[in-house]
């Protein structure tokens, strides 16, 4: 199953989500696959820090849909959020895994998920978020972006893809400092409200 | 703490518009968590070490309400690598609470580090704090810390030492 094709149909179902996105291969891959959701999108590259960043924004936003595209190296590295996840039960967050079983961006060594024993959706059952699965085909992952995107209970899809990038796709060329900035903007013109406002003097 | 130190935490804490209260508990702190608990304007998150609980204060910030981290300031070093890159790679900041565990006083050997290492990595990281030893400088210590915050998009830190915790 190839990471691009599961985003591109995962991107024809968002319209006004916010997305927090994982580092390495998958960010130039969004940004190409769902150009509509550019700015709605949060490229952080933050290694253990997408699904828990994801899951304060669903905390500070409990009438907004908030997605996590997170991945195998970047949950294995904070497996903690998940328990965090199975008490907090946020009913506003769904989580998208994309578990190549490798460090792409550094090459492709391989991750825990590498050698048949680690189950990530497994080990999110048991840290007690009920709806985690895992997805071998489009078809299931894109039914499982359809349940998991109106659940009221947190849902995680993991979803086992090659290691191949998205061959002749744009790059991304902004930094995190911009990427925020604009990812704040659309959230403050979106919800009506100011999140980085004027200082008291000019 | 004293409840009078509990109270002047929480008014500092509103005063400075938080609704969301990330914590790993601790033994200094130990009558605030419940009271955060207890307060029907906070939202508390408990989380299992303080580095995700810095990512889900990040990720608070982004939907404009406002999210303290308040934990031992052993927390700290368990917080590193997502504040700097959350401070440092994206302009995204935390204000933390810590005990100051370890300062002049401590009486337990396990103590010794959180107290000779945190104000060097808040120094590493360039990260303003301020040490607060009395009851009634708490309140502006806290509000002073989201308004730099605020201003900076980055990380401060107030720790509580001293007869504050003790």
């Amino acid at each position: 199953m190839k990471r691009y094709d599961c985003m591109t149909a995962l991107g024809a179902r968002l319209k006004d989500e916010l997305v927090i996105l994982s580092l390495g291969g998958s960010v130039d891959e969004w940004y190409n696959a769902a150009p509509h959701m550019r700015a709605a999108s949060l490229f952080q590259q933050q290694l253990g820090c997408v699904t828990p960043q994801a899951f304060g924004l669903a905390a500070g936003l409990p009438h907004r849909r908030i997605v996590s595209l997170d991945t195998d190296g970047g949950l294995l590295f904070n497996l903690g959020i998940l328990a965090t996840l199975g008490n907090e039960q946020p009913k506003n967050l769904f989580v998208v895994v994309w578990d190549n079983e490798r460090y792409q961006s550094i090459g492709g060594p391989p991750t825990h998920t590498a050698f048949g024993r680690v189950d990530l959706a497994a080990i999110a059952r048991g840290a007690g978020v009920e709806h985690a699965y895992t997805a071998r085909t489009v078809e299931e992952f894109d039914a499982h972006c359809e349940a998991g995107l109106k659940a009221d209970a947190p849902y995680i899809i993991v979803a086992k893809v090659d290691g191949i990038l998205q061959p002749g796709i744009k790059r991304k060329h902004s930094d995190g400092r911009e990427d925020k900035y604009i990812f704040v903007r659309h959230v403050e013109t979106t919800e009506g409200i100011i999140i980085m406002g004027p200082s008291e003097h000019n | 703490m004293k409840q009078s130190a509990v109270d002047a935490v929480i008014r500092g804490l509103k005063k400075a518009g938080v609704s969301i209260v990330c914590y790993l508990p601790d033994s200094l702190f130990k009558e605030l968590y419940p009271a955060l608990d207890a307060d029907p304007d906070i939202r508390t998150i408990r989380v299992t070490n303080e580095g995700e609980g810095a990512a889900i204060c990040g990720g608070v910030f982004l939907s404009g309400q406002r999210a303290a981290l308040v934990m031992e300031n052993s927390g700290l070093r368990a917080s590193v690598e997502p504040l700097a890159r959350m401070g440092l790679g994206a302009g995204i900041p935390v204000v933390m609470l810590m005990s100051y565990r370890g300062e002049l006083g401590e009486n337990n050997w396990w103590a010794i580090p959180h107290g000779i290492t945190m104000e060097p990595v808040l120094d590493a990281l360039r990260i303003p704090y301020r040490i607060v030893r009395e009851e009634e400088a708490i309140e502006r210590a806290i509000v002073d810390a989201y308004a730099w915050s605020y201003a900076s998009y980055y990380h401060s830190a107030i720790a509580l030492g001293g007869e504050v915790v003790r």
